[in-house]
């Protein structure tokens, strides 16, 4: 977080704060780049780049946005004349990247490359904050899957592009399956991160309303909100309502510790506030998962293939289904494993248990922990912010195949 | 709407001059978006946006190069923007722009006004209180109403320059029934005063109250009627398959229950328009018909590489270039028949009331699937609710067994308009 004088926007806030609207919460402006390479046979075909400026005023509850970063713009929004407003300017826009530069080879099994740039500044009362975040890449793989890293991407080889010659399928029944970090911190984002968004909790659509300080899982498991890691897609160095980014423990060692709330829901929970996001100018500020750090105590040295029967690389989604409380896992790639090796791979599938069964069937934790390209975007209601995870291996018994 | 046809020709004009003389063919499209979003949650608490969109997306081509670049803001300086980051976005490419000769002619459609919030408010209210209301144990727990409006231009350095207009209204429900799952609900008119509270709200709870609880259902092929709720994403999921596969599935075989046309002139669907992303003037496409696969939804450049007809370009938004797909699906019903009448045609199978989240596609394997409220249904009567099944299947499979269509169409704004009547398909993969 940083006072932006030179560009005036202090003064914007000062004059803003100056002309007394009434119900003014604060005004909110963005500039976004974006760049797409479409990749053919490890070429780039065509490349598309957009602008986007625009500015949002929350004002006695209401959520008023306009494309456009002018004063004339603000002033619109704010319903006052624009005469009263000072000068400012917000940073110019940067050339894209260069993706052969940044790549070298580009990788014959990907179709496209998205570069993401943006810059964003709130201003409440006197203050202006501009948040600052990592430059995203997401990579849109052959099979129409997308892995979101911060800029540049990383073409090791991800979950899902590998040739595979053969599939079985696997059968119904209950199975102990060893997640991957890619497929564990899917599973901790839906069971952990959503359930503790503070306006989930006070409308009583998560499992864990009014079970804060409970142990929910037996393990050592930490799990906790980091938007100060600018590694992982999530980070920000302010919150959407100006906030100073800081971590946030949601579970420690089993024990549910935190919620993720924004100014509106804090008070209510009484937590602090700072984990509020905006999809952009057009949607409202509303508490989000950033990037999740998984940790424990008690990690075995490597994953336990030989206590599974199913190794889960990569989910294509995970679902907590608000109200019936049942944890939906669609499992995109996956192996079958015998005596600790792999023996066929499988074809796609569906675990599904209720949160209790997820909970209680958590029997390890494994090293190696690792930066996950996966949850990836997150949609909550439609609008959609990039998220971030580090996580290890997670050995979990109880869930059932459909 | 004179102001937004003022700030839409800033944009076109601004665009021009920066690439005219610079050797290349262009094509300038500008939107101008607005909307009005109320949200209502269990506890009565409003929020309300109100949003302005506005930018332009430019298409350049010329010396065997292509590029595309969008930019959002004021409406002259976006127009420039555009232009300049689309010159500067040039790669090798096909020319994609499509001549002059085959554009159509600007419409006159009358402007659409974004509805106040009080009408908005009144309406949402009305449901809020007749959902909540009653003995039947059905909560409210979040109510949304949207209703927007937009105008576009399109312009191309050949002189051709068409304008459009558009609107439409989207009412969400999340209730709580008594017991099981939470249900999401979906009503889409072209304007507010086509929403009907009371309807809405009969069709609320007797589908709520429905399937709340009950066993999962052993995994099993059967026959499936699907209620249009969840048969319009899965027809929409369809079209976008056959666009991408192109002619890999033209030879299949296909039931001939099915019509499924894109009515982009309408007057059938949601939303029609006058012309396609591109400008082509906008024709009925007959995507399925007659036991055939028909034609491929295509964009110029699409139509001229593999051949076929142009006209099948979609632009959601300014920050794309235009992308073949589905504009306004339409599944023409086969035979007027009332949904009892179906209901009675299953022997052994399931009746799929409403969706629970959205629909999932692998397009490499051609199979789809999705979530949904079932009731199991024996010689036409229910025997068990299932609160959540999955449907699964190919599209293959769903391209050949479709048995009948319902008489009773209904309409959904989803990526795509879509108007389709209850469809009745022949064993589908239940879990």
């Amino acid at each position: 977080m940083e006072r932006d004088q030179p560009t005036g926007l202090a003064e914007l806030a000062t004059a803003v704060t100056r002309a007394r609207i009434p119900g003014l919460e604060d005004l909110y402006v963005e500039r976004r780049a974006e760049s797409l390479w479409r990749l053919a046979a490890g070429r780039v075909a065509a490349r598309e780049t957009s602008l986007h400026e625009g500015a949002a005023v929350r004002r006695a509850g209401v959520l008023i946005s306009g494309d456009g970063l002018d004063r004339s713009v603000l002033a619109s929004l704010l319903g006052i004349a624009s005469r009263t407003l000072p000068a400012f300017s917000v940073p110019r826009f940067p050339e894209p990247p260069s993706l052969e530069h940044a790549l070298g080879e580009l990788p014959t099994d990907w179709v496209g490359v998205r570069w993401r740039w943006t810059w964003a500044a709130v201003l409440t009362g006197r203050r202006a904050v501009t948040v600052a975040r990592p430059q995203l890449a997401e990579a849109t793989l052959a099979d129409g899957q997308r892995a979101l890293f911060c800029w540049p991407p990383v073409t090791a080889t991800l979950p899902g592009s590998a040739d595979v010659q053969s599939v079985a399928a696997v059968r119904a029944g209950k199975v102990r399956v060893l997640l991957a970090p890619a497929a564990a911190i899917v599973l901790l984002h839906e069971l952990v991160g959503h359930p503790l968004e503070a306006d989930l909790l006070l409308e009583g659509a998560s499992p864990w309303s009014r079970r804060i300080g409970e142990r929910i899982v037996r393990l050592p498991l930490s799990v906790t909100d980091d938007p100060t890691r600018f590694d992982l897609p999530g980070g920000f160095s302010a919150d959407d309502e100006g906030t100073a980014a800081a971590p946030r423990a949601l579970l420690a060692e089993g024990v549910l510790a935190g919620a993720l709330a924004d100014r509106r829901t804090a008070g209510a929970l009484g937590v602090d506030p700072g984990n509020a996001r905006r999809a952009g100018v057009h949607s409202p500020p509303r508490p989000r998962i950033s990037n999740l750090v998984v940790t424990a105590g008690n990690l075995l040295l490597e994953p336990p293939r030989a206590d599974a029967s199913i190794e889960v690389l990569a989910l294509a989604s995970g679902t907590l289904e608000r109200a019936s409380g049942m944890v939906l896992l669609r499992v995109r790639r996956a192996f079958a494993l015998r005596r600790g090796a792999r023996r066929q791979a499988l074809a796609p599938f569906t675990l599904a248990g209720t949160v209790e069964t997820v909970t209680n069937g958590l029997l390890a934790v494994a090293e190696p922990s690792t930066r996950t390209s996966e949850p990836g975007w997150c949609a909550k209601d439609g609008e959609v912010v990039p998220t971030g995870g580090f996580a290890p291996w997670l050995l979990l018994d109880g869930l059932e195949v459909r | 709407m004179r102001a937004s046809a003022d700030l839409l020709m800033a944009a076109l004009h601004s665009a021009s001059e920066e690439l005219t003389g610079k050797g290349v063919r262009f094509e300038v499209f500008a939107r101008l978006g607005e909307s009005a979003r109320l949200s209502r949650d269990a506890l009565g608490a409003l929020e309300r946006r109100s949003s302005r969109e506005f930018g332009v997306g430019c298409r350049v081509s010329g010396g065997g190069c292509a590029g595309f670049g969008a930019a959002s803001g004021r409406g002259a300086r976006a127009g420039r923007e555009a232009a300049r980051i689309a010159l500067g976005a040039m790669l090798p490419s096909p020319d994609p722009l499509p001549p002059r000769s085959v554009l159509g002619v600007t419409g006159t459609s009358l402007p659409h006004d974004v509805p106040d919030g009080d009408q908005l408010d009144a309406v949402l209210a009305d449901v809020a209180t007749r959902v909540s209301g009653g003995s039947h144990g059905v909560k409210l727990v979040q109510a949304r109403i949207l209703a927007g409006t937009s105008a576009a231009a399109l312009a191309t350095g050949e002189g051709f320059h068409a304008t459009a207009t558009a609107g439409g209204t989207v009412m969400e429900l999340l209730v709580a029934p008594p017991e099981g799952p939470w249900r999401h609900f979906h009503f889409a008119a072209p304007v507010v005063s086509d929403l009907d509270p009371a309807t809405i709200t009969e069709r609320v709870q007797e589908t709520a109250l429905l399937a709340t609880r009950g066993r999962q259902p052993e995994r099993q092929l059967a026959d499936v009627l699907l209620a249009p709720a969840v048969a319009a994403p899965i027809v929409e999921a369809l079209a976008r398959y056959l666009t991408a596969t192109g002619d890999r599935d033209r030879e299949v075989r296909v039931s001939g229950v099915w019509r499924l046309t894109d009515d982009r002139l309408g007057p059938e669907g949601l939303l029609p328009l006058q012309w396609d992303g591109e400008g082509l003037p906008a024709r009925r496409i007959e995507l399925i018909q007659r036991g055939k696969v028909g034609e491929r939804l295509a964009t110029w450049e699409i139509a001229q590489r593999i051949g076929g007809r142009p006209g099948g370009a979609v632009r959601p938004s300014y920050r794309h270039p235009p992308a073949a797909g589905p504009a306004n699906l339409v599944v023409h019903p086969a035979a007027s028949t009332p949904r009892s009448t179906l209901l009675s045609r299953v022997a052994s199978g399931f009746y799929l009331a409403a969706p629970a989240g959205s629909v999932r596609v692998d397009a490499t394997e051609g199979r789809f699937g999705v979530h949904a409220a079932a009731v199991a249904l024996r010689e036409g009567r229910p025997v068990a609710a299932h609160p959540l099944v999955e449907l699964r299947g190919s599209f293959r499979r769903l391209l050949a067994g479709l048995l009948a269509t319902g008489g009773e169409s209904e309409s959904f704004s989803l990526s795509c308009a879509v108007t389709t009547p209850s469809l009745l398909f022949h064993r589908l993969e239940i879990a």
